[in-house]
């Protein structure tokens, strides 16, 4: 979903599932500090000093709840109040430029199960 | 207008890969060579496209001398087709269209010569294609970069580097953009976008956010066409653990600011033997077989040869956005 970085939720901003364990927010906490800690070439001339602060901020904020079990829980339950949870979807594809009809079977409609039945009777005649 | 999606069938028949970047002297070629050397060596047809029209020099690494007929050749057609430019090389199952000597006459092709080139690239009659892009942001080495599924971005652990794979990043996007906007006859949109683009780190998604509220429709067409947009990347020369991690880094700056669904390949060991190599005019990869940057090599190959399924598979949070 197109959001602005300060209305990502925490799981978003830790790149996270909302299913993640302690270790998996363990291990991504680290990997975001190191992101954008003071001086990370990871943001150069990408990421102003300013938007690095305040996403910095936002990521120990994010840590200091989803480490915690109980502010977990509530932080999730007020989260699905106002975003249900979706899970990665199947595979499939979606084109834009070139609509892509890709192995689509056709639909069986009463009208094509009935031109069938015709079909296969002027056949066997 | 460049035709930026493959058919289904093309898609499973042929692999074409493009390495690119912003910045010379990252390891493009080296990481083109090493992996078209790698298929090979596992009984596969490759083609190996020098596509740098400025400075090409792909042969150099793979020990071949510089010789007719090449790439030059088929775009001023004193030859029929691509395939022809496509010469053998000493490695069994590796071939090799050569970068043009004419350099002055052909970095700046025209409209029709691209498109030729484009296509009879998918025509070539093997399974593997891979592009050795050169550097900048040229219209023609964006359309390269992305008419390939995926695009590699090769990217060193410097400042100037990082800087430029972002600018290269932002260029592809705008490219993406604009083509759909010519194509849906948007094109008024195009001027706004370069002015809000160049405002903040954020300007993607300022410049979306208005859209959505001036037109959603265009908005919702113009968020798909640049989520579709999928590039690798590859952190090349990496001396240690955090450079490594550098790249994850990179990758996740790149989803969340440039809005585009980046997958990092891993790491490439710095290795002073490349150098070696170089000089003594062999192939770093097929005589270090079992360095640490060979393996890397390896592993790479492994997962780009997977990415049909990274590309068929819905990138995360790709439900519409919101007004």
């Amino acid at each position: 979903m197109l959001k602005k970085i300060e209305d990502w939720n925490y799981y978003e901003l830790l790149s996270i599932e909302r299913t993640a364990s302690q270790d998996e927010v363990w291990e991504a906490y680290q990997a975001a500090l190191a992101t954008y800690r003071d001086g990370s070439l990871a943001v150069y001339g990408l990421v102003t000093e300013a938007e690095r602060g305040l996403i910095l901020e936002r990521i120990q904020e994010a840590f200091q709840t989803l480490r915690d079990p109980q502010k977990r829980k509530d932080y999730d339950l007020a989260l699905l109040r106002h975003s249900p949870y979706v899970p990665p979807k199947a595979p499939f594809r979606k084109s834009v430029g070139k609509v892509e009809i890709e192995a689509i079977p056709p639909k069986k409609t009463l009208w094509a199960r009935v031109r069938r039945i015709f079909s296969r009777r002027n056949s066997e005649a | 207008m460049v035709n930026l999606s493959f058919g289904a069938k093309e898609k499973m028949d042929k692999r074409i890969w493009a390495v690119g970047g912003g910045k010379g002297g990252t390891g493009k070629s080296f990481v083109a060579a090493s992996l078209g050397l790698h298929l090979a060596s596992l009984d596969r047809e490759v083609v190996l496209v020098d596509a740098d029209l400025g400075a090409p020099n792909l042969h150099t690494l793979l020990g071949v001398k510089a010789s007719h007929p090449d790439l030059g050749d088929f775009l001023t057609n004193a030859i029929p087709s691509l395939e022809e430019a496509a010469v053998a090389t000493p490695y069994r199952g590796l071939r090799i269209v050569k970068g043009s000597e004419n350099i002055l006459f052909i970095a700046n092709l025209n409209h029709y010569k691209k498109l030729r080139f484009l296509r009879q690239l998918r025509q070539l009659k093997t399974q593997n294609v891979i592009l050795d892009l050169g550097t900048g942001s040229s219209f023609n080495t964006l359309d390269f970069f992305l008419s390939a599924n995926p695009g590699v971005v090769v990217v060193t652990p410097e400042p100037t580097a990082i800087e430029n794979s972002y600018l290269f990043l932002k260029s592809c996007i705008m490219r993406v953009l604009k083509l759909y906007m010519d194509h849906y006859k948007i094109r008024d949109l195009h001027q706004k976008m370069l002015e809000q683009i160049e405002k903040n780190s954020q300007s993607l998604y300022g410049f979306f956010k208005s859209l959505m509220e001036s037109d959603r429709s265009y908005g919702t067409i113009l968020y798909r066409a640049l989520r579709g947009f999928r590039p690798c990347l590859v952190m090349n020369k990496a001396r240690d653990e955090r450079d490594v991690l550098l790249g994850r880094s990179v990758a996740d700056v790149a989803r969340k600011y440039l809005l585009i669904d980046m997958k990092y390949l891993g790491a490439v060991p710095y290795d002073d033997d490349v150098h070696a190599s170089l000089r003594g005019l062999r192939p770093f990869y097929l005589e270090h077989r079992d360095s640490a940057a060979a393996r890397a090599i390896r592993q790479m190959s492994e997962e780009l040869a997977y990415s049909i399924e990274f590309t068929l598979r819905t990138p995360p949070e790709i439900r519409l956005p919101d007004a």
